[in-house]
């Protein structure tokens, strides 16, 4: 008991000094629960909206399943209206409901402006049923009544300024539809984005879907009493052996458990990633805990002697240090707990500012997300605090004699050095393995050990290499600051250990910032290298997430001036019987003979431009090994959704490429004879070339073309170029926000050693302002101390984040990433920067520090 | 006195008086009400030039709270204190710091020199601080006086405790101040190391012409200076010129005879 009343007395004396231990925790704790509570509030939301949006069962054909992205063809796929009345007959049905329902769509106002999200919220079409009443109420309005009417949810009316009377145009494959604003409607729970339009059944069938007898599913009512399994299985007897069949059928459950999936799956991969970073805060936060203890046990000495001269023993010692941690913990996760709530609270209002609205009415904390986060915090405290308390218990008695005014140099020893060069050789020996792996999968586990290796040995040798680098940044930096400057080298030099570790926290994330940058930036050089040298084409003309490039827009393309060819490419699926036999699903590149300018592959046998041909086509060189393929041999192609065809191999593809790996070309023409008109797909994205010297007005041609279909974007090459290099800078930049948690807590390390130095140094900063050190020229030096430290941490961290991501480009040059591109911008920012965060660390330390009242300091004992 | 006026000094305002430090109506109070508490009361005190004085007194006598406020360490509650002809109870902290560090050389009981910096560096400390270079010649003899010749290169935790407060001496002296204060400086030193030091001050007020304040509760130390005063609740209640220990000794019990009787 006395062992956690001192601890506890020891804690409330020192809380002061243990503050920034209990904010590292609390910021790792947070982040955790933060993300598990945001997650667990997105599926909340989903989950409402899919079980209110659900019929008790559901009817819809079978070939759904098969596309992801929607259809291929932009036409959802459909089952004839007549099965209505057949589900309508079976037994325990109240009703039932033809539903039209196209994701392929896209809505814009009269001035040409799109209605919905940028960001993989969809943009819905339908008709309006009363199914739907289950989920919206008409706020303003009425229901659309006709050809020209459409209900928009409110969301999107208020995101747009939209009134009743105004005229939306909704975009679809089988082509455009003109309307005006007949009412409103609400949805009854959170809908995180999607757009939403109904027309009246008849518009919905006839212009979503192309023809007036069918609809995309049937929404079934049970009636009182039958449940929806029992539902379902009437609906499957009713509906045995019917027309177009067999059919899916959902319970309202399954849908909703479907729809979450899709969802779910991607918010694992969030909440993963997110978890992810947490952990390296943790971890970084690790270093912050240790250093607080070993200096508090240090700063104890005297007093844990005279406790062990009076008879505590070492294993009392201990415990009392741990018990500390264990306080320390528990604050710090408490706090932690209910920062990650509020954390998540933030994130769906940054959420909202980008168009994912997130009501907090749905925010859901799980009973297991404070319980993780307290079991997380405490663990990772008391695990960290384990060594310094070892250390506290073996402090001798004699302590308590000993005139212990400047705990002794934490001289880093030799069993250190040599496990951290074993660990740092083995990790680098790994990674030399990883350049020169041929295969990415055995390479990937390479650099993954080389990386965790290389680590772990910095992080060992740190103290020793504290010594080298610490002298090595003063001898450049330091010295034009006199004994100043010598004096702050002398300080982050006395305790090697104590600056490695803090130096090392920064490193891991400075390392993860500059392994990701230089695989970022040869991404992009070794993608512009590519298309310099493999694309042809003036124009590349992209598709948006709301499906194919519709005829229309096609059409207006094509009719564009001064452009010397425009060229479609549509993907289209099949089975393939290679002359050996075997049996493959594939997707053909349909494309116009012109593709093969536009985009230009060496072949290994036969000219490209022969499998335009009438009846031909090409294949890769992989495809055509494994089955044997060769020029002048005959496949048979079966379209799905239309005929089979004889097609003859002209030529082969090298798959040494980037681009269109494994691609198997035919022509448009050849592969329409075999389909009809409704199963050609539109072109997933189209290709254009300017007539020599008309560049500049063809772009703006183009761009023109496709004013009245804003999901659509033409770039030329420089634009395209610079659009990849965009997105490719966003990824970066959202990785290295969710870094900038982990540095956070490296700063704060910084500070913490800072403040519990001056703390300790008391009496040596009295001493130096009492024979004349003015308070400008001691901040200063605890300023250069922790610019050295930080520098430390920055060139350790880039040195080795620079050496993962070399090795993993050497890596990835398997997977095309053939160019290593080293971001020297960036690098030398973030070393630069890391003086500056060093300075800004010093702030609060070197302030106090300058306050201290000189008697007191040297009367300090 | 002549030696001193030989000796070139930094600072200063050339006019050289006999008085090297003058404290006039000197005030030193703690709290407020009925928990205050006096520590120096109405002290009026000059310390000569090129000369050792010694600071006496029981504990709590306010001893070393004189010898803060004079060395501007320590703020005073009211009275002036001059430096040579500097007045220094209204100076700001920068100009103080600036005055300590180059009028003004100290030694304390313990803990005087950085861990971090070796003996020649910490000698130097003042001067590398102010920017100044340390008069070779001056230093060399410094050293060689305080006899630390091969230990220059030395860190303090490579020195015995003795070697150390000469190493303090010898940072005290380097920077040729005005005015010496020791708080104590042999209270940490078993007898003969103390000697030494002292033996070691002495003689750079004889031959180096030196002014020197210093506190002590140790008759023998006492016994090194040229005067000797005595405080007792905070006021200077007697003063003695060229004691012994014996003398000092006695002195020293007639007080407490005194303290106890009233």
């Amino acid at each position: 008991m006395t062992v956690v009343k001192t601890s506890m007395r020891n804690f409330l004396a020192h809380k002061g000094r243990m503050a920034l231990s209990a904010v590292a925790v609390l910021l790792s704790v947070a982040f955790v629960c933060g993300t598990l509570v945001f997650t667990d509030t997105m599926n909340t939301t989903f989950d409402k909206l899919f079980a209110a949006t659900s019929a008790d069962v559901t009817v819809s054909p079978k070939a759904a399943e098969d596309d992801d992205q929607g259809p291929r063809t932009g036409r959802p796929e459909a089952l004839p209206a007549s099965l209505v009345q057949q589900v309508t007959k079976a037994d325990g049905v109240k009703s039932a409901e033809g539903a039209v329902v196209s994701m392929s769509v896209t809505v814009v106002d009269a001035a040409n402006k799109k209605m919905g999200s940028d960001n993989g919220a969809p943009t819905i079409a339908g008709n309006w049923t009363r199914n739907d009443l289950k989920s919206m109420d008409i706020t303003s309005g009425h229901a659309p009544r006709g050809p020209t009417d459409v209900m928009v949810d409110a969301d999107t009316a208020e995101k747009h300024g939209l009134q009743l009377g105004d005229a939306l145009r909704t975009i679809a494959v089988t082509g455009d539809i003109e309307s005006r604003i007949s009412g409103i409607a609400s949805f009854k729970m959170t809908n995180p984005g999607a757009t939403v339009v109904y027309f009246d059944t008849a518009t919905a069938q006839r212009k979503l879907l192309g023809r007036p007898d069918a609809f995309t599913n049937i929404s079934v009512t049970a009636e009182e009493g039958v449940a929806d399994t029992r539902l379902k299985q009437h609906v499957a007897t009713a509906l045995d052996g019917a027309a177009g069949g067999p059919y899916k059928l959902q319970t309202a459950k399954e849908a909703a458990d479907s729809g979450r999936e899709d969802v779910g799956s991607f918010l694992d991969v969030m909440k993963y990633a997110m978890l992810g970073f947490a952990g390296i805060a943790f971890l970084v936060g690790i270093f912050l805990i240790v250093n607080t203890f070993s200096m508090l046990v240090t700063q104890r000495t005297r007093e844990i002697g005279l406790m062990r001269a009076i008879g505590s023993s070492r294993g009392q010692v201990n415990r009392g240090v741990l018990v500390e941690a264990l306080l320390l913990g528990v604050v710090g996760s408490i706090l932690g707990v209910g920062a990650g709530v509020g954390l998540a609270v933030g994130l769906m209002q940054l959420m909202g500012s980008m168009g994912m609205e997130l009501s907090t009415k749905d925010l859901t904390v799980a009973w297991t997300t404070p319980v993780v986060g307290l079991a997380l915090g405490i663990v990772v405290t008391v695990v960290a605090a384990y060594i310094p308390a070892r250390r506290a218990g073996k402090v001798s008695p004699m302590a308590a004699l000993r005139d212990a005014g400047t705990p002794a140099d934490g001289r880093a020893g030799w069993i250190r050095a040599s496990i951290g060069l074993v660990l740092t050789g083995s990790g680098a020996l790994l990674l030399y393995l990883t350049t020169q792996a041929d295969q990415a999968s055995e390479g990937s586990l390479l650099l993954g050990g080389g990386v965790v290796l290389t680590l772990i040995g910095f992080i060992v040798v740190g103290p020793l290499l504290a010594g080298v680098v610490v002298r090595a940044i003063s001898a450049v930096l330091l010295r034009m600051f006199g004994p100043v400057g010598r004096m702050a080298e002398r300080n982050a030099l006395r305790n090697p250990r104590r600056t490695g570790a803090t130096g090392a926290a920064l490193m891991i994330g400075l390392a993860l910032v500059a392994c990701l940058s230089v695989v970022g930036s040869s991404m992009v050089a070794s993608a512009t290298q590519e298309l310099d040298k493999s694309v042809g084409a003036d124009f590349i003309i992209q598709s948006g997430p709301s499906g194919p490039i519709v005829p229309k827009a096609e059409k207006a393309l094509r009719a564009a001036p001064d452009i010397e060819h425009v060229t479609s490419y549509k993907m289209i699926k099949a089975e393939l019987t290679a002359p050996d036999g075997k049996k493959e699903t594939e997707e053909l590149v349909a494309a116009d003979p012109t593709y093969a300018q536009d985009l230009r592959r060496e072949t290994v046998a036969g000219e490209l431009a022969a499998a335009y041909g009438k009846n031909a086509m090409s294949v890769g060189s992989d495809y055509a090994e494994r089955h044997g393929v060769e020029v002048g041999d005959t496949m048979t192609v079966a379209f799905t959704g239309g005929e089979s065809a004889k097609l003859k191999i002209a030529a082969i593809t090298s798959d040494e490429s980037n681009v269109d790996k494994g691609a198997m070309y035919t022509n448009v023409t050849t592969a329409a004879q075999y389909l009809p008109a409704d199963r050609v797909p539109p072109n997933m994205i189209m290709f254009a070339k300017a007539v020599d010297g008309k560049e500049k007005a063809a772009y703006a041609g183009l761009k023109k073309a496709l004013a009245d279909y804003p999901q659509f974007t033409v770039q030329d090459q420089t634009d395209f170029k610079q659009g990849l290099k965009d997105e490719v800078g966003q990824l970066l930049n959202i990785v290295y926000g969710l870094l900038a948690l982990a540095i956070i807590v490296a700063v704060l390390g910084v500070v913490n050693t800072l403040a519990l130095s001056v703390v300790e140094r008391t009496r040596e900063i009295g001493l130096m302002r009492a024979i004349g050190l003015s308070r400008r020229q001691l901040r200063r030096m605890i300023r250069m101390e922790s610019v050295v430290i930080a520098l430390f941490g920055a060139l350790l961290g880039l040195g080795l984040g620079m050496g993962w991501g070399t090795t993993a480009q050497k890596l990835l040059a398997l997977e095309g990433l053939g160019v290593l591109e080293i971001p020297w911008t960036t690098i030398l920012t973030v070393f630069v920067g890391s003086a500056f965060v060093g300075l800004f660390a010093a702030l609060v330390p070197a302030f106090r520090a300058g306050r201290m009242n000189v008697l007191n300091a040297i009367a300090t004992e | 006195m002549t030696t001193a006026m030989t000796i070139p000094r930094h600072g200063g305002t050339g006019g050289r008086t006999a008085v090297a430090a003058r404290a006039r109506q000197l005030v030193k109070a703690y709290g407020s009400g009925e928990t205050r508490v006096v520590a120096l009361d109405h002290v009026d005190v000059d310390i000569n030039r090129g000369q050792f004085t010694a600071i006496m007194g029981p504990s709590g006598s306010g001893k070393s709270t004189l010898m803060h406020c004079l060395a501007g360490l320590d703020t005073v509650t009211s009275g002036e204190i001059h430096l040579d002809e500097t007045e220094i109870t209204k100076l700001k902290d920068k100009k103080l710091t600036q005055l300590r560090r180059d009028r003004i050389g100290f030694i304390f009981q313990a803990f005087n020199l950085l861990p971090t910096l070796n003996a020649l560096e910490n000698i130097t400390l003042p001067m590398d601080i102010a920017g100044r270079k340390p008069d070779a010649a001056w230093l060399n003899r410094v050293v060689e006086t305080v006899g630390l010749a091969d230990r220059l290169r030395h860190r303090p935790t490579q020195l015995s405790g003795g070697q150390q407060q000469r190493v303090a001496v010898a940072r005290a002296l380097a920077a040729r101040p005005e005015i010496i204060f020791g708080d104590e400086p042999t209270g940490n030193l078993d007898s003969r190391a103390g000697a030494e030091v002292l033996d070691f001050l002495r003689k750079s007020v004889d031959e180096l012409g030196q002014t020197i304040v210093m506190v002590t509760h140790d008759p023998v130390a006492a016994s090194y200076a040229d005067r000797v005063l005595y405080l007792a609740d905070g006021r200077i209640v007697d003063e003695m010129f060229s004691p012994t220990a014996d003398q000092v000794l006695d002195r020293m019990k007639d007080f407490d005879a005194r303290g106890r009787t009233s």
